[in-house]
């Protein structure tokens, strides 16, 4: 199973997006574990993530997660997909960049 | 709560959070002595921070002429997120200039 981290400041708007994403997940049939963390929660558990997303308004922490996460891939998330809550195209892109 | 109503809430923290990370991406830019790249991100970070004061300013205008707003944590979470960015906005604008001065 991929898991898929999302990071934002304190996981409250992030855990809106993940609600979305689920859902999306499960029509889709698609084997994945999506979980909101705050950054500092996160730290411990980047290594063990097949993604990590990170929320607009960390953003500018994107090269410090990066350097913590090695060779896990690490992106900010579109800001449209984000405001619109659009947890299936979220989804779709960590799916392709996991190569799931 | 109304999905059209979440989204709303969704539009201020998205922007005021964007606006926000231009900010301190700005003051990231200053330490590297980039101040033209700072400035840049400082005008970037205007951009998202009046679009999220637009949406604010609607749901004020609404509340003003009599339609009540729904409350929710959301929203208040909204309004926290675009306090911490005006904050950050003015320290970003200090920080900037102390660089500057070094």
């Amino acid at each position: 199973m991929k898991k898929i981290l999302l990071v934002c400041n304190a996981g409250m708007s992030t855990s809106m997006l993940v609600a979305k994403m689920k859902k999306a997940a499960e029509a889709k049939g698609a084997d994945v574990s999506i979980e909101a963390k705050s950054l500092s929660e996160a730290k411990a558990e980047i290594s063990e993530a097949d993604i990590v997303l990170l929320g607009p308004q960390i953003r500018y922490e994107l090269n410090n997660v990066k350097k913590i996460a090695g060779s896990v891939p690490v992106e900010a998330i579109d800001m449209r997909d984000y405001g619109m809550m659009n947890g299936e195209k979220v989804l779709a892109h960590a799916m392709e960049v996991m190569g799931a | 709560m109304s999905e059209e109503f979440e989204l709303i809430c969704m539009q201020m923290i998205t922007n005021s959070g964007s606006a926000k990370s231009s900010y301190i991406e700005a003051i990231q830019k200053a330490k590297e002595g980039d101040f033209e790249g700072a400035e840049r991100l400082m005008e970037e970070g205007d951009q998202f921070f009046s679009e999220a004061h637009g949406v604010h300013g609607n749901l004020l205008a609404k509340e003003a002429s009599g339609e009540k707003t729904e409350f929710s944590l959301i929203l208040m979470h909204a309004e926290d997120q675009m306090a911490s960015t005006e904050m950050a906005k003015v320290l970003a604008r200090e920080i900037m200039e102390l660089y500057q001065k070094k």
